[in-house]
Protein backbone atom coordinates (compact mmCIF):
# COMPACT_ATOMS: atom_id res chain seq x y z
CA UNK A 1 0.00 0.00 0.00
CA UNK A 2 0.90 3.65 -0.34
CA UNK A 3 3.07 2.69 -3.30
CA UNK A 4 3.03 6.27 -4.49
CA UNK A 5 4.93 7.41 -1.39
CA UNK A 6 6.97 4.32 -0.55
CA UNK A 7 7.98 3.81 -4.16
CA UNK A 8 9.49 7.03 -5.47
CA UNK A 9 9.09 6.11 -9.15
CA UNK A 10 5.76 7.86 -9.58
CA UNK A 11 6.67 10.95 -7.54
CA UNK A 12 9.93 11.40 -9.45
CA UNK A 13 8.09 11.23 -12.80
CA UNK A 14 5.54 13.76 -11.60
CA UNK A 15 8.26 16.01 -10.20
CA UNK A 16 10.04 15.85 -13.56
CA UNK A 17 6.78 16.75 -15.28
CA UNK A 18 5.95 19.59 -12.88
CA UNK A 19 9.42 21.16 -12.89
CA UNK A 20 9.34 21.24 -16.71
CA UNK A 21 6.41 23.65 -16.50
CA UNK A 22 7.16 25.40 -13.22
CA UNK A 23 9.63 26.88 -12.80
CA UNK A 24 11.48 25.91 -16.03
CA UNK A 25 8.70 26.71 -18.55
CA UNK A 26 7.58 29.72 -16.55
CA UNK A 27 11.12 31.07 -16.47
CA UNK A 28 11.49 30.54 -20.22
CA UNK A 29 8.38 32.64 -20.87
CA UNK A 30 9.59 35.34 -18.48
CA UNK A 31 13.05 35.21 -20.09
CA UNK A 32 11.61 35.76 -23.57
CA UNK A 33 9.35 38.59 -22.39
CA UNK A 34 12.26 40.19 -20.55
CA UNK A 35 14.52 40.04 -23.61
CA UNK A 36 11.82 41.30 -25.97
CA UNK A 37 12.66 44.67 -24.36
CA UNK A 38 15.83 44.67 -26.47
CA UNK A 39 13.75 46.69 -28.96
CA UNK A 40 14.04 49.74 -26.64
CA UNK A 41 17.78 49.94 -27.33
CA UNK A 42 21.08 49.49 -25.49
CA UNK A 43 20.70 52.15 -22.79
CA UNK A 44 17.19 51.11 -21.69
CA UNK A 45 18.06 47.40 -21.85
CA UNK A 46 21.30 47.68 -19.89
CA UNK A 47 19.96 50.11 -17.26
CA UNK A 48 16.31 49.16 -16.81
CA UNK A 49 16.12 45.45 -17.76
CA UNK A 50 19.53 44.06 -16.76
CA UNK A 51 19.99 46.70 -14.05
CA UNK A 52 16.65 45.80 -12.41
CA UNK A 53 17.48 42.07 -12.50
CA UNK A 54 20.95 42.64 -11.08
CA UNK A 55 19.44 44.49 -8.15
CA UNK A 56 16.93 41.73 -7.24
CA UNK A 57 16.92 40.63 -3.62
CA UNK A 58 18.55 37.19 -3.12
CA UNK A 59 19.39 37.07 -6.85
CA UNK A 60 21.94 34.23 -6.66
CA UNK A 61 19.68 32.12 -4.45
CA UNK A 62 16.79 32.68 -6.83
CA UNK A 63 18.99 31.74 -9.76
CA UNK A 64 20.08 28.52 -8.08
CA UNK A 65 16.71 27.39 -6.69
CA UNK A 66 14.34 28.67 -9.37
CA UNK A 67 16.45 28.16 -12.47
CA UNK A 68 19.53 25.98 -12.07
CA UNK A 69 18.46 23.13 -9.75
CA UNK A 70 14.97 22.50 -11.24
CA UNK A 71 16.47 22.59 -14.74
CA UNK A 72 19.26 20.22 -13.75
CA UNK A 73 16.80 17.76 -12.24
CA UNK A 74 14.49 18.01 -15.27
CA UNK A 75 17.41 17.43 -17.63
CA UNK A 76 19.03 14.68 -15.54
CA UNK A 77 15.83 12.71 -15.02
CA UNK A 78 14.92 13.37 -18.65
CA UNK A 79 18.09 11.51 -19.64
CA UNK A 80 16.98 8.63 -17.39
CA UNK A 81 13.60 8.54 -19.18
CA UNK A 82 15.42 8.70 -22.51
CA UNK A 83 17.05 5.36 -21.72
CA UNK A 84 13.61 3.71 -21.82
CA UNK A 85 11.70 3.16 -25.03
CA UNK A 86 12.71 3.05 -28.67
CA UNK A 87 12.54 5.96 -31.08
CA UNK A 88 11.14 3.91 -33.99
CA UNK A 89 10.91 7.21 -35.88
CA UNK A 90 10.34 5.61 -39.27
CA UNK A 91 7.94 2.92 -38.20
CA UNK A 92 4.76 4.99 -37.87
CA UNK A 93 4.13 8.41 -39.37
CA UNK A 94 1.33 9.55 -37.04
CA UNK A 95 1.81 13.07 -35.70
CA UNK A 96 2.04 12.34 -32.00
CA UNK A 97 4.43 9.46 -32.57
CA UNK A 98 6.75 11.85 -34.42
CA UNK A 99 6.32 14.43 -31.64
CA UNK A 100 7.13 11.75 -29.02
CA UNK A 101 10.43 11.23 -30.81
CA UNK A 102 11.06 14.94 -31.29
CA UNK A 103 10.37 15.61 -27.60
CA UNK A 104 13.24 13.28 -26.71
CA UNK A 105 15.64 14.54 -29.35
CA UNK A 106 14.87 18.18 -28.55
CA UNK A 107 15.52 17.52 -24.86
CA UNK A 108 19.11 16.51 -25.59
CA UNK A 109 19.58 19.31 -28.13
CA UNK A 110 18.30 21.92 -25.66
CA UNK A 111 20.69 20.63 -23.02
CA UNK A 112 23.62 21.13 -25.42
CA UNK A 113 22.31 24.56 -26.44
CA UNK A 114 21.95 25.64 -22.82
CA UNK A 115 25.54 24.66 -22.01
CA UNK A 116 26.62 27.03 -24.77
CA UNK A 117 24.03 29.72 -24.00
CA UNK A 118 24.59 29.88 -20.23
CA UNK A 119 28.34 29.49 -20.64
CA UNK A 120 28.62 32.46 -23.00
CA UNK A 121 26.48 34.78 -20.91
CA UNK A 122 25.99 34.04 -17.21
CA UNK A 123 29.10 31.90 -16.56
CA UNK A 124 31.49 34.00 -18.65
CA UNK A 125 30.24 37.13 -16.88
CA UNK A 126 31.56 35.76 -13.57
CA UNK A 127 35.12 36.39 -14.83
CA UNK A 128 34.32 39.21 -17.21
CA UNK A 129 32.24 41.92 -15.42
CA UNK A 130 32.17 43.99 -18.63
CA UNK A 131 29.57 41.55 -20.00
CA UNK A 132 27.16 42.39 -17.19
CA UNK A 133 27.67 46.11 -17.67
CA UNK A 134 26.88 45.98 -21.39
CA UNK A 135 24.91 42.78 -21.91
CA UNK A 136 23.17 44.40 -24.89
CA UNK A 137 26.49 44.93 -26.64
CA UNK A 138 27.62 41.41 -25.77
CA UNK A 139 24.46 39.84 -27.18
CA UNK A 140 24.60 42.12 -30.22
CA UNK A 141 28.13 40.93 -30.96
CA UNK A 142 27.07 37.30 -30.57
CA UNK A 143 23.83 37.45 -32.56
CA UNK A 144 25.40 39.47 -35.39
CA UNK A 145 27.24 36.30 -36.39
CA UNK A 146 24.87 34.33 -38.66
CA UNK A 147 25.92 30.92 -37.27
CA UNK A 148 25.28 31.98 -33.68
CA UNK A 149 21.99 33.63 -34.70
CA UNK A 150 20.92 30.35 -36.32
CA UNK A 151 22.06 28.40 -33.28
CA UNK A 152 19.99 30.65 -31.03
CA UNK A 153 17.01 30.42 -33.34
CA UNK A 154 17.22 26.62 -33.29
CA UNK A 155 17.64 26.61 -29.52
CA UNK A 156 14.64 28.94 -29.17
CA UNK A 157 12.32 26.91 -31.41
CA UNK A 158 13.33 23.56 -29.91
CA UNK A 159 12.86 24.88 -26.39
CA UNK A 160 9.42 26.23 -27.23
CA UNK A 161 8.47 22.99 -28.98
CA UNK A 162 9.64 21.02 -25.94
CA UNK A 163 7.61 23.28 -23.66
CA UNK A 164 4.43 23.25 -25.80
CA UNK A 165 4.49 19.52 -26.48
CA UNK A 166 5.41 18.89 -22.86
CA UNK A 167 2.38 20.92 -21.83
CA UNK A 168 0.23 18.80 -24.15
CA UNK A 169 1.47 15.45 -22.79
CA UNK A 170 1.45 16.77 -19.24
CA UNK A 171 -2.29 17.42 -19.52
CA UNK A 172 -2.83 13.71 -20.27
CA UNK A 173 -0.37 12.46 -17.64
CA UNK A 174 -1.96 14.53 -14.90
CA UNK A 175 -5.47 13.76 -16.13
CA UNK A 176 -6.47 17.29 -17.16
CA UNK A 177 -7.54 16.16 -20.65
CA UNK A 178 -9.08 12.71 -20.95
CA UNK A 179 -11.30 12.53 -24.05
CA UNK A 180 -9.78 12.56 -27.52
CA UNK A 181 -11.72 15.78 -28.24
CA UNK A 182 -10.31 17.52 -25.17
CA UNK A 183 -6.81 16.37 -26.09
CA UNK A 184 -7.32 17.78 -29.60
CA UNK A 185 -8.55 21.15 -28.27
CA UNK A 186 -5.61 21.31 -25.87
CA UNK A 187 -3.29 20.52 -28.78
CA UNK A 188 -4.62 23.57 -30.66
CA UNK A 189 -4.03 25.68 -27.55
CA UNK A 190 -0.47 24.39 -27.18
CA UNK A 191 0.24 24.98 -30.87
CA UNK A 192 -1.04 28.54 -30.53
CA UNK A 193 1.12 29.06 -27.47
CA UNK A 194 4.13 27.79 -29.41
CA UNK A 195 3.49 30.28 -32.24
CA UNK A 196 2.95 33.18 -29.84
CA UNK A 197 6.09 32.48 -27.81
CA UNK A 198 8.15 31.90 -30.97
CA UNK A 199 7.11 35.37 -32.18
CA UNK A 200 7.99 36.87 -28.80
CA UNK A 201 11.38 35.14 -28.73
CA UNK A 202 12.24 36.07 -32.29
CA UNK A 203 11.23 39.67 -31.62
CA UNK A 204 13.66 39.72 -28.69
CA UNK A 205 16.48 38.28 -30.78
CA UNK A 206 15.89 40.73 -33.62
CA UNK A 207 15.89 43.62 -31.14
CA UNK A 208 19.60 43.09 -30.54
CA UNK A 209 20.67 43.07 -34.17
CA UNK A 210 18.27 45.39 -36.03
CA UNK B 1 -2.32 -16.28 -63.81
CA UNK B 2 -3.19 -13.64 -61.24
CA UNK B 3 -1.50 -14.40 -57.92
CA UNK B 4 -1.28 -13.19 -54.34
CA UNK B 5 2.37 -12.74 -53.34
CA UNK B 6 3.70 -12.99 -49.81
CA UNK B 7 7.02 -12.32 -48.13
CA UNK B 8 7.06 -14.12 -44.81
CA UNK B 9 9.60 -13.76 -42.03
CA UNK B 10 10.47 -17.28 -40.91
CA UNK B 11 12.23 -18.44 -37.78
CA UNK B 12 12.68 -22.13 -37.02
CA UNK B 13 12.86 -21.90 -33.23
CA UNK B 14 13.23 -19.23 -30.53
CA UNK B 15 17.03 -19.27 -30.77
CA UNK B 16 17.73 -19.47 -34.49
CA UNK B 17 18.12 -16.41 -36.73
CA UNK B 18 15.15 -15.22 -38.81
CA UNK B 19 15.09 -15.41 -42.62
CA UNK B 20 12.63 -14.42 -45.35
CA UNK B 21 10.75 -16.61 -47.84
CA UNK B 22 8.42 -15.65 -50.68
CA UNK B 23 5.25 -17.50 -51.60
CA UNK B 24 2.59 -17.08 -54.31
CA UNK B 25 -0.91 -18.48 -54.32
CA UNK B 26 -3.56 -18.27 -57.06
CA UNK B 27 -5.74 -15.17 -56.72
CA UNK B 28 -9.15 -15.70 -55.24
CA UNK B 29 -11.56 -12.94 -54.35
CA UNK B 30 -12.24 -12.36 -50.66
CA UNK B 31 -9.14 -13.96 -49.13
CA UNK B 32 -8.10 -12.78 -45.72
CA UNK B 33 -4.54 -13.29 -44.47
CA UNK B 34 -5.43 -16.40 -42.44
CA UNK B 35 -7.25 -18.10 -45.32
CA UNK B 36 -4.33 -17.25 -47.62
CA UNK B 37 -1.86 -18.73 -45.09
CA UNK B 38 -4.01 -21.88 -45.09
CA UNK B 39 -3.59 -22.14 -48.86
CA UNK B 40 0.19 -21.76 -48.46
CA UNK B 41 0.15 -24.45 -45.77
CA UNK B 42 -1.57 -26.92 -48.13
CA UNK B 43 1.31 -26.62 -50.54
CA UNK B 44 4.31 -24.96 -48.88
CA UNK B 45 6.47 -24.31 -51.93
CA UNK B 46 8.39 -21.03 -52.21
CA UNK B 47 8.45 -18.86 -55.33
CA UNK B 48 11.85 -20.44 -56.11
CA UNK B 49 10.22 -23.89 -56.08
CA UNK B 50 11.70 -25.16 -52.81
CA UNK B 51 9.50 -27.40 -50.71
CA UNK B 52 9.72 -25.98 -47.16
CA UNK B 53 8.16 -26.49 -43.75
CA UNK B 54 4.65 -25.00 -43.56
CA UNK B 55 4.44 -21.56 -41.96
CA UNK B 56 3.47 -21.66 -38.28
CA UNK B 57 1.02 -19.08 -36.99
CA UNK B 58 -1.86 -18.89 -34.51
CA UNK B 59 -5.56 -18.36 -35.11
CA UNK B 60 -8.83 -19.36 -33.51
CA UNK B 61 -12.06 -17.45 -33.89
CA UNK B 62 -11.81 -15.98 -37.42
CA UNK B 63 -14.04 -13.08 -36.31
CA UNK B 64 -11.61 -10.71 -34.56
CA UNK B 65 -12.61 -11.50 -31.00
CA UNK B 66 -9.93 -13.92 -29.77
CA UNK B 67 -6.77 -11.92 -30.51
CA UNK B 68 -4.69 -14.96 -31.43
CA UNK B 69 -3.77 -14.11 -35.03
CA UNK B 70 -1.96 -10.81 -34.35
CA UNK B 71 0.98 -10.25 -36.66
CA UNK B 72 2.70 -7.37 -38.41
CA UNK B 73 1.13 -7.10 -41.86
CA UNK B 74 2.82 -4.64 -44.22
CA UNK B 75 4.41 -2.94 -41.23
CA UNK B 76 1.26 -2.59 -39.20
CA UNK B 77 0.24 -4.78 -36.25
CA UNK B 78 -3.25 -6.19 -36.85
CA UNK B 79 -5.41 -9.31 -36.87
CA UNK B 80 -4.69 -11.63 -39.79
CA UNK B 81 -8.29 -12.93 -39.85
CA UNK B 82 -9.92 -9.54 -40.36
CA UNK B 83 -7.29 -8.21 -42.78
CA UNK B 84 -8.60 -8.64 -46.31
CA UNK B 85 -6.00 -9.40 -48.94
CA UNK B 86 -7.79 -7.21 -51.51
CA UNK B 87 -7.09 -4.13 -49.34
CA UNK B 88 -3.32 -4.77 -49.15
CA UNK B 89 -0.46 -3.79 -51.44
CA UNK B 90 1.61 -6.74 -52.67
CA UNK B 91 3.89 -8.45 -51.95
CA UNK B 92 2.23 -8.76 -48.54
CA UNK B 93 4.90 -8.76 -45.84
CA UNK B 94 4.10 -10.88 -42.81
CA UNK B 95 6.22 -10.62 -39.67
CA UNK B 96 5.74 -11.84 -36.11
CA UNK B 97 5.04 -9.21 -33.43
CA UNK B 98 8.48 -7.79 -32.62
CA UNK B 99 7.86 -6.97 -28.95
CA UNK B 100 7.35 -10.59 -27.88
CA UNK B 101 9.68 -13.62 -28.06
CA UNK B 102 9.21 -15.62 -31.26
CA UNK B 103 8.31 -19.28 -30.79
CA UNK B 104 8.31 -20.16 -34.47
CA UNK B 105 7.65 -18.19 -37.68
CA UNK B 106 4.66 -15.92 -36.95
CA UNK B 107 3.92 -17.46 -33.55
CA UNK B 108 4.98 -15.42 -30.54
CA UNK B 109 4.84 -15.96 -26.79
CA UNK B 110 2.45 -13.38 -25.39
CA UNK B 111 2.28 -14.79 -21.88
CA UNK B 112 3.79 -11.54 -20.59
CA UNK B 113 0.45 -9.84 -21.28
CA UNK B 114 -1.20 -12.15 -18.77
CA UNK B 115 1.49 -11.63 -16.15
CA UNK B 116 1.20 -7.85 -16.60
CA UNK B 117 -2.59 -8.08 -16.19
CA UNK B 118 -1.96 -9.89 -12.92
CA UNK B 119 0.60 -7.24 -11.94
CA UNK B 120 -2.00 -4.46 -12.24
CA UNK B 121 -4.68 -6.53 -10.49
CA UNK B 122 -6.93 -6.60 -13.56
CA UNK B 123 -9.64 -8.72 -12.00
CA UNK B 124 -12.63 -8.21 -9.76
CA UNK B 125 -12.95 -9.93 -6.43
CA UNK B 126 -16.54 -11.11 -6.14
CA UNK B 127 -15.98 -12.99 -2.93
CA UNK B 128 -14.18 -12.16 0.27
CA UNK B 129 -14.27 -12.63 4.02
CA UNK B 130 -17.57 -10.73 3.97
CA UNK B 131 -20.35 -9.99 1.47
CA UNK B 132 -18.87 -7.52 -0.98
CA UNK B 133 -22.22 -6.45 -2.37
CA UNK B 134 -25.87 -7.29 -2.01
CA UNK B 135 -27.84 -8.08 -5.11
CA UNK B 136 -26.76 -7.24 -8.63
CA UNK B 137 -24.61 -4.08 -8.82
CA UNK B 138 -26.27 -1.27 -10.80
CA UNK B 139 -24.53 0.69 -13.54
CA UNK B 140 -25.98 3.68 -15.37
CA UNK B 141 -26.53 3.18 -19.13
CA UNK B 142 -23.97 5.95 -19.79
CA UNK B 143 -21.28 4.29 -17.68
CA UNK B 144 -22.14 0.88 -19.15
CA UNK B 145 -21.73 2.25 -22.67
CA UNK B 146 -18.26 3.58 -21.88
CA UNK B 147 -17.18 0.48 -19.96
CA UNK B 148 -18.30 -1.73 -22.84
CA UNK B 149 -15.69 -0.13 -25.13
CA UNK B 150 -12.90 -1.32 -22.81
CA UNK B 151 -14.44 -4.75 -22.23
CA UNK B 152 -13.84 -5.58 -25.90
CA UNK B 153 -10.08 -5.92 -25.35
CA UNK B 154 -8.89 -9.36 -26.50
CA UNK B 155 -5.25 -9.03 -25.32
CA UNK B 156 -4.07 -9.32 -28.91
CA UNK B 157 -0.92 -7.27 -28.27
CA UNK B 158 -1.28 -4.87 -31.22
CA UNK B 159 -1.22 -1.77 -28.97
CA UNK B 160 1.93 -3.05 -27.28
CA UNK B 161 3.56 -3.81 -30.61
CA UNK B 162 2.96 -0.21 -31.77
CA UNK B 163 4.02 1.39 -28.48
CA UNK B 164 7.57 2.83 -28.51
CA UNK B 165 7.71 2.47 -24.72
CA UNK B 166 6.85 -1.24 -24.74
CA UNK B 167 9.48 -3.91 -25.32
CA UNK B 168 11.00 -7.11 -24.05
CA UNK B 169 13.60 -5.14 -22.07
CA UNK B 170 11.15 -2.49 -20.81
CA UNK B 171 9.11 -2.58 -17.60
CA UNK B 172 6.10 -0.82 -19.16
CA UNK B 173 2.94 -2.94 -18.92
CA UNK B 174 1.50 -1.38 -22.07
CA UNK B 175 -1.80 0.27 -23.02
CA UNK B 176 -4.08 -2.82 -22.79
CA UNK B 177 -3.18 -3.55 -19.16
CA UNK B 178 -3.75 0.12 -18.27
CA UNK B 179 -7.13 0.11 -20.03
CA UNK B 180 -8.02 -3.01 -18.01
CA UNK B 181 -7.38 -1.00 -14.83
CA UNK B 182 -9.68 1.72 -16.17
CA UNK B 183 -12.40 -0.91 -16.76
CA UNK B 184 -12.02 -2.72 -13.43
CA UNK B 185 -11.91 0.55 -11.46
CA UNK B 186 -15.24 1.58 -13.00
CA UNK B 187 -16.97 -1.66 -11.98
CA UNK B 188 -19.29 -1.31 -8.95
CA UNK B 189 -17.60 -4.26 -7.22
CA UNK B 190 -14.17 -3.69 -8.71
CA UNK B 191 -14.00 -0.18 -7.29
CA UNK B 192 -13.30 -1.60 -3.81
CA UNK B 193 -9.76 -2.37 -4.99
CA UNK B 194 -9.28 0.82 -6.96
CA UNK B 195 -6.47 2.09 -4.71
CA UNK B 196 -4.53 -1.18 -5.00
CA UNK B 197 -4.77 -1.09 -8.79
CA UNK B 198 -3.73 2.57 -8.89
CA UNK B 199 -0.76 1.86 -6.63
CA UNK B 200 0.22 -0.98 -8.96
CA UNK B 201 0.26 1.34 -11.97
CA UNK B 202 2.07 4.06 -10.00
CA UNK B 203 5.08 1.73 -9.64
CA UNK B 204 7.79 0.99 -12.22
CA UNK B 205 6.39 0.04 -15.60
CA UNK B 206 3.07 1.69 -14.79
CA UNK B 207 1.13 4.65 -16.12
CA UNK B 208 3.93 7.21 -15.91
CA UNK B 209 6.05 5.13 -18.30
CA UNK B 210 3.60 6.07 -21.08
CA UNK B 211 5.24 8.49 -23.53
CA UNK B 212 1.97 9.71 -25.12
CA UNK B 213 2.99 8.69 -28.64
CA UNK B 214 -0.63 7.50 -29.02
CA UNK B 215 0.16 4.79 -31.58
CA UNK B 216 -1.86 2.34 -29.45
CA UNK B 217 -5.20 3.96 -30.13
CA UNK B 218 -4.51 4.09 -33.89
CA UNK B 219 -3.69 0.37 -34.25
CA UNK B 220 -6.21 -1.13 -31.81
CA UNK B 221 -8.36 -3.52 -33.90
CA UNK B 222 -11.24 -3.11 -31.45
CA UNK B 223 -11.04 0.70 -31.56
CA UNK B 224 -10.71 0.89 -27.78
CA UNK B 225 -10.17 4.51 -26.62
CA UNK B 226 -6.83 3.60 -25.01
CA UNK B 227 -5.55 7.17 -24.79
CA UNK B 228 -8.77 8.24 -23.07
CA UNK B 229 -8.22 5.45 -20.54
CA UNK B 230 -4.68 6.75 -20.01
CA UNK B 231 -6.00 10.31 -19.45
CA UNK B 232 -8.71 9.10 -17.06
CA UNK B 233 -6.17 7.02 -15.15
CA UNK B 234 -3.92 10.09 -15.09
CA UNK B 235 -6.65 11.92 -13.20
CA UNK B 236 -7.25 8.92 -10.91
CA UNK B 237 -3.57 8.62 -9.96
CA UNK B 238 -3.28 12.40 -9.47
CA UNK B 239 -6.12 12.20 -6.94
CA UNK B 240 -4.62 9.03 -5.42
CA UNK B 241 -1.29 10.82 -5.04
CA UNK B 242 -3.05 13.68 -3.23
CA UNK B 243 -4.76 11.16 -0.93
CA UNK B 244 -1.43 9.46 -0.21
CA UNK B 245 0.49 12.67 0.35
CA UNK B 246 -2.12 14.95 1.90
CA UNK B 247 -4.79 12.63 3.28
CA UNK B 248 -8.31 11.75 2.17
CA UNK B 249 -11.11 14.24 1.58
CA UNK B 250 -13.76 12.24 3.40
Amino acid sequence: MQASINNLHFLLRRLHSLLGLLPAGGFLIFHLWENSQSRFGATYYNDQVVGWLQGLNYLVILEIFIIALPLLFHAGYGLVILSSGQGEWRRFSWLHHRLYWLQRVSGVAILLFLLFHVGWTRIWAIWEPAIKLDLFGHMQALLSQPTIFLLYLTGLLLSLFHLSNGLWTMAISWGLTTSAEAQQRWFFFCTGLFALLAALGLHGMLGFVL
Amino acid sequence: MKTIDFQIRRQDDPYSPPYWQSFSIPYRKGHNVVSALMVIRENPITQEGHHVDPVAWEFNCMEEVCGACSMVINGRPRQACSTLVDTLTQPIRLEPLSKFPVIRDLMVDRSRIFSDLKKVRAWIEIDGAWDIHQGAPRVSPEAWKENYLYSRCMSCGCCMEACPQYGETEDFVGPASLAAVRLMNAHPTGQYHKAQRLHAIMAEGGLSDCGNAQNCVRVCPKEIPLTTAIGELGRQVTLQMMKDLLGKSE
